[in-house]
C-alpha cells in the first residue's frame, strides 16, 4: 500500500515540477535523466532564484503543457503565435483558458451545489506556484487529496509537521527579512496545500496562529535561531492544543462510559478513538461500541480495526442504513460524535451523516455528546449544510473501490503524454519515447487494477447520461437541539455556549 | 373415484409444494411477482381441488395460505392474495345462500342484539351440503374473481400513475430512498411526462446499490434531472427537498409499512424538516395484520456486503448485521398512494376491512 502511494506520489509530484524543468532545459539544453531525484535539486535551485524570474519561466511552460494536454482546435495555433513572444500576457490568457477548459469538462455537479468548488477547479486555480512548493507539502497534499490522511485533527497535525520541514529548509532571500518573507513563503505552500482539499477549520486556526508567531519574531534575531524557535513553538502548539487537549477531553468524557455501557459512534474521530482506548486500557472498563459507518470513506472501519483488538471492547459495525435497527434493538446509553468544527451558532459541522445519527439518537432520547478540541471552534455561522460544504469527487460514489485512482495531476500528465505520443514521430525522440513506454506500461498496469473496482452500470455516466449527477458532499450540519453537550478541554458545555469559548480562547492567546 | 381423488390430491400437493420451494429459494421475490404468481397458483389449485361443501373449500384455501405464509413469512403479498381470494369465496357463498341473510336481516331487533352476544355457530352449522352443480358454479365464479384480481395487480402502476399530476408541482425536488421499487420508478417516469422535476436517489448501500444505479440510469435516460446521493447525505439535502417518495414492500392495517433498510431514518429526517412523505403501494401490499413484533418483520441479509472480503481481519472480532428492511411508523408517512386512490395512514384499516374478511386475518 505505502509503496504504491510513494510511486504515485513521485510521479504526481513530478508533474508540476517537470514543467519548469522543461522550461529550464530549453535554456540549458540538458535532459533530466532521473526524474524524481532531479526534481528536488531543481526545486532547491529554483528557490534560490528570484521569484519573478521563476514565474516568468514557469508560466509559459505551464501553458505549453496545458495546451499540449488539451490540444483543442483553438489552443495550439494561439500558442504558436504568442507563446514565444510575450510570455506574461499570453500565459495569463492560457491560464484562463485552461481553467475554463477544466470547468467545461467537469460540469457534472448537481445544480443545488453548483456554487461549491470542485476538486478540478481547486487544482486549476494555482498551478503556477508549484515550483516553489516544498516536497513535504507535495506529499502531504497528495495524501490529503487521496484521503490517506483524513480527519481534521490528523490533517492539522501532519500539516504542522510538514511546516516544520518547510521552516527547517527555509532560507531567507537577500534584501528581505524572515518575518516578512517566511509568511509569504508559507502562503505559497498553503496555496498548494489547498489544491488537495480545502483547509479544515483547525488547519486555518493553526495557520493563523503560526503567522502571528512569525510576525512577532524580533527583527534582530538570527535566522537559524528564529527557525528553531518557531519549530519549538510548533511542537509546543501540537502538544498543548491537540495532544494535551485530547487527554483532558478524554478524561472528562470517560465518566460517561461505565462498565457494560453501550456506546454509539459515527465514522472515525481521533479524540474518540483515544477516549475508547483510554476507557478500556487504562480504566479497565468493558463496554460495547456500535460503530455506524457510511460510504464512501468508510472511516468507521479504521476505528473498528483499531478497537477490535482490545479485549474489553465488544465491537459492532453497521452501515448507516441499519441505524434505526441498531437503535431499536440495542439499548444505547450514549452517542459520541467527533467534530470537524463547532460553529459559533452552536451547530456541529462534521462528517456527513453525523446529523442523521444525532437526530435519530435524539428522537430515541439517547444523549448525544460531542468531543471537540477548542482549536476546531470557528466564529463562522451557518444555517444549512448546502450553502457551505466541501465537494468530494463524484466518481468516489460510483466506483465500488474508490480512491485507488490516479491523482488529477497525474491524469492530466498522462493525457498530455498520450497526445504528445500521438503527435511525435517515433524517430525524433527515441529516448523520451522509451521513458514514456515505461511510464505507459506502469500506467496501464495501474489502470487495469483500477478497472476492477469500476462500476458497470454507470461506467460512462459523465459522458453518456447528461441528466445524471452525483452528489458527494463531505460534511453536514447538526442543529444544536440534537446535541446534549460539547466536551472541550475547557470543560463541558451546551452547544449554545460555543461563542463563550471562542471569546475565552481569543483572550487567552 | 378414490384413485382419481388420490391423483387430484397428488397434483394439488405438487402444485403447492413446488410453489413453496420457489418461495423458499427466493426464485420468486418482490411483492408484485409474488402476488401474481400466488394468483396463478390459487387458480390452478382451485380448478384441481376436490371438495364437497363450501366450508371444506374455504378450509382448503386457508390451508394453502397458511403454508405459503410459513414458507416465507416476510413476503406478505402471498398471504394477502390468499385472503383476497378467500374474501371472494365468502362473498360468493353468502350471495348464493341469500335465504339466511334475508332471515337474519328480517329478524327483530332484540334477537339481533342477542345474536351479537351469542357466538355465530348457528350460521356455520346451517351451511348445508351443496350440490355438485352449485360447486361447479362457485368454482368458475371464484376463478373469474381471481382473473379480475390479476388484472387489478397488472394495472396497479397505471392507476397509481393517474395521481402523479396532483402530487408533483413543476421544478420540485423529490427524494426517494427506495431505488429498488418498480412502482416508484413507474410513478416518476409517468410524472415526467407532465412535470419537470429533480429526483434525488439515495444509494441504499449495500443491498440495493445496483438497483439504485439502474434506477438512476433509467430516469436519466428519460431526461429527468437525477442526482445520486449517499445515504448519509440525506440530512444535508433534506432542507431542499419538496417531497419524499417511498415505495412500500407491505403496508399494515395500522398504516405502518415495511420497506428497504434506511428508509425509517429518512422518513424521520423528513418529519424533522416537515417534508411530506408519500408512500406508493398497490392494494395487494396491504396486509390486514398488525406489526406487533418489529423484529419478526425485518429480514437480515448477507453481512459480507457490509464488511467485504478485504476487511476479513475484522471478522470474528466485530459483530456485523445487515438488515434488509425497515419498519416505518404510520406517523412518519403523510399519504399512501394506492391504485384505488390516496389515503391517510389512519384510514388504512378501513381499506383493509373493505378487501379482507375479518375471519381470514389469521389463517392459522
Amino acid at each position: 500500500m505505502s509503496d504504491k502511494t510513494v510511486k504515485i506520489d513521485a510521479s504526481n509530484a513530478s508533474v508540476p515540477v517537470k514543467d519548469p524543468a522543461t522550461a529550464t532545459t530549453t535554456a540549458n539544453a540538458t535532459t533530466p535523466a532521473g526524474e524524481t531525484k532531479l526534481t528536488n535539486k531543481e526545486l532547491k535551485e529554483l528557490k534560490k532564484r528570484e521569484k519573478a524570474a521563476k514565474r516568468a519561466a514557469s508560466k509559459p511552460a505551464n501553458s505549453d503543457a496545458s495546451t499540449g494536454a488539451n490540444s483543442s482546435a483553438g489552443n495550439p495555433s494561439k500558442t504558436q503565435k504568442e507563446g514565444k513572444q510575450v510570455a506574461a500576457s499570453s500565459s495569463h490568457i492560457k491560464k484562463q483558458m485552461n481553467s475554463a477548459k477544466i470547468k467545461e469538462s467537469n460540469n457534472k455537479v448537481p445544480p443545488m451545489v453548483g456554487h461549491l468548488e470542485t476538486r478540478e477547479q481547486r487544482i486549476s486555480s494555482s498551478p503556477q506556484i508549484a515550483n516553489i512548493v516544498h516536497p513535504s507539502i507535495f506529499s502531504l497534499t497528495l495524501k490529503i487529496s487521496t484521503y490517506k490522511i483524513v480527519g481534521s485533527t490528523s490533517r492539522c497535525l501532519s500539516m504542522l509537521e510538514a511546516f516544520k520541514e518547510v521552516i527547517k529548509s527555509y532560507e531567507t532571500p537577500e534584501a528581505t527579512s524572515l518575518q516578512r518573507n517566511l509568511t509569504s513563503h508559507l502562503s505559497h505552500q498553503i496555496e498548494y496545500l489547498k489544491t488537495g482539499r480545502p483547509l479544515s477549520i483547525s488547519m486555518g486556526n493553526a495557520i493563523r496562529w503560526l503567522k502571528q508567531r512569525i510576525s512577532v519574531i524580533p527583527i534582530d534575531m538570527k535566522d537559524d535561531e528564529a527557525k528553531s524557535q518557531l519549530i519549538d513553538e510548533i511542537d509546543l502548539f501540537i502538544q498543548e492544543r491537540i495532544l494535551y487537549s485530547d487527554k483532558v477531553i478524554t478524561q472528562s468524557a470517560s465518566k460517561h462510559i461505565q462498565n457494560n455501557s453501550k456506546i454509539l459512534t459515527y465514522a472515525h474521530s481521533e479524540v474518540l478513538e483515544k477516549l475508547f482506548k483510554f476507557c478500556s486500557l487504562e480504566e479497565n472498563k468493558s463496554f460495547e461500541i456500535y460503530i455506524i459507518d457510511s460510504k464512501p470513506l468508510f472511516e468507521g472501519k479504521k476505528l473498528a480495526k483499531r478497537l477490535s483488538s482490545i479485549n474489553n471492547i465488544q465491537c459492532h459495525y453497521n452501515l448507516i442504513n441499519s441505524l434505526s435497527t441498531v437503535l431499536e434493538r440495542s439499548d444505547i446509553d450514549f452517542c459520541f460524535l467527533g467534530a470537524h468544527s463547532m460553529l459559533s451558532n452552536g451547530r456541529l459541522y462534521s462528517r456527513v451523516g453525523s446529523a442523521l445519527v444525532a437526530m435519530a439518537c435524539k428522537n430515541k432520547n439517547i444523549p448525544v455528546l460531542v468531543c471537540c478540541e477548542s482549536i476546531k471552534f470557528s466564529d463562522k455561522v451557518q444555517l444549512d449544510s448546502v450553502t457551505l460544504n466541501e465537494l468530494g469527487d463524484s466518481d468516489d460514489i460510483v466506483n465500488v473501490k474508490p480512491f485507488n485512482k490516479k491523482g488529477f495531476n497525474l491524469e492530466q500528465y498522462l493525457t498530455g503524454l498520450k497526445v504528445a505520443e500521438n503527435n511525435n514521430k517515433p524517430q525524433q525522440q527515441q529516448q523520451q519515447q522509451q521513458n514514456k513506454k515505461i511510464n505507459d506500461n506502469n500506467n496501464n498496469n495501474k489502470s487495469l487494477k483500477v478497472d476492477d473496482g469500476d462500476n458497470e452500470i454507470l461506467k460512462n455516466w459523465k459522458t453518456e447520461l447528461p441528466f445524471l449527477n452525483i452528489l458527494n458532499v463531505l460534511y453536514d450540519l447538526t442543529p444544536p437541539e440534537y446535541i446534549q453537550k460539547v466536551i472541550t478541554e475547557f470543560g463541558a458545555l451546551p452547544p449554545s455556549s460555543v461563542p463563550v469559548i471562542l471569546r475565552e480562547y481569543k483572550s487567552s492567546t | 373415484m378414490s384413485a382419481s381423488a388420490v391423483a387430484a390430491t397428488q397434483k394439488f400437493e405438487i402444485l403447492v409444494d413446488s410453489f413453496i420451494s420457489k418461495l423458499k429459494r427466493r426464485q420468486i421475490t418482490g411483492s408484485f411477482s409474488v402476488a401474481t404468481e400466488t394468483c396463478h397458483l390459487l387458480m390452478r389449485v382451485i380448478s384441481n381441488s376436490r371438495w364437497t361443501n363450501t366450508d371444506e373449500f374455504i378450509q382448503l384455501i386457508r390451508g394453502v395460505g397458511q403454508r405459503l405464509i410459513q414458507a416465507q413469512p416476510r413476503e406478505f403479498a402471498a398471504g394477502n392474495i390468499v385472503r383476497r381470494v378467500l374474501a371472494i369465496i365468502r362473498d360468493e357463498v353468502n350471495d348464493s345462500t341469500p335465504s339466511q341473510i334475508a332471515l337474519s336481516n328480517n329478524a327483530p331487533l332484540n334477537t339481533s342484539m342477542f345474536q351479537l352476544l351469542s357466538t355465530n355457530t348457528t350460521t356455520k352449522t346451517t351451511s348445508k351440503e351443496t350440490t355438485k352443480a352449485q360447486n361447479q358454479d362457485l368454482r368458475s365464479v371464484v376463478i373469474q374473481g381471481i382473473r379480475e384480481l390479476i388484472d387489478e395487480i397488472a394495472s396497479v402502476h397505471e392507476n397509481i400513475e393517474l395521481m402523479t399530476v396532483d402530487l408533483i408541482h413543476d421544478n420540485e425536488i423529490l427524494l426517494t430512498p427506495t431505488p429498488g421499487s418498480q412502482t416508484v420508478l413507474n410513478f416518476l417516469l409517468k410524472a415526467s411526462l407532465k412535470r419537470k422535476f429533480t429526483v434525488l436517489i439515495t444509494e441504499s448501500y449495500p443491498n440495493d446499490i445496483e438497483e439504485c444505479h439502474k434506477f438512476a440510469k433509467t430516469l436519466a435516460e428519460a431526461q429527468i434531472e437525477t442526482v445520486i446521493i449517499p445515504d448519509s447525505t440525506v440530512f444535508a439535502v433534506m432542507s431542499r427537498v419538496g417531497k419524499v417518495l417511498i415505495g412500500a414492500r407491505s403496508v399494515f392495517a395500522n398504516g405502518g409499512c415495511v420497506t428497504a433498510a434506511g428508509v425509517a431514518t429518512v422518513c424521520e429526517c423528513a418529519k424533522e424538516h416537515r417534508t411530506p412523505v408519500f408512500a406508493v403501494a398497490g392494494l395487494y401490499k396491504f396486509s390486514p395484520t398488525y406489526p406487533f413484533d418489529r423484529d419478526s418483520l425485518i429480514e437480515v441479509g448477507n453481512s459480507g456486503k457490509v464488511l467485504p472480503y478485504e476487511d476479513s481481519d475484522l471478522v470474528g472480532k466485530c459483530e456485523v448485521t445487515n438488515p434488509l428492511f425497515d419498519y416505518v411508523l404510520p406517523e412518519m408517512i403523510d399519504i399512501y398512494i394506492t391504485n384505488i386512490g390516496g389515503f391517510s395512514p389512519n384510514f388504512i384499516y378501513r381499506i383493509v376491512l373493505d378487501n379482507y374478511k375479518n375471519e381470514d386475518v389469521h389463517l392459522d
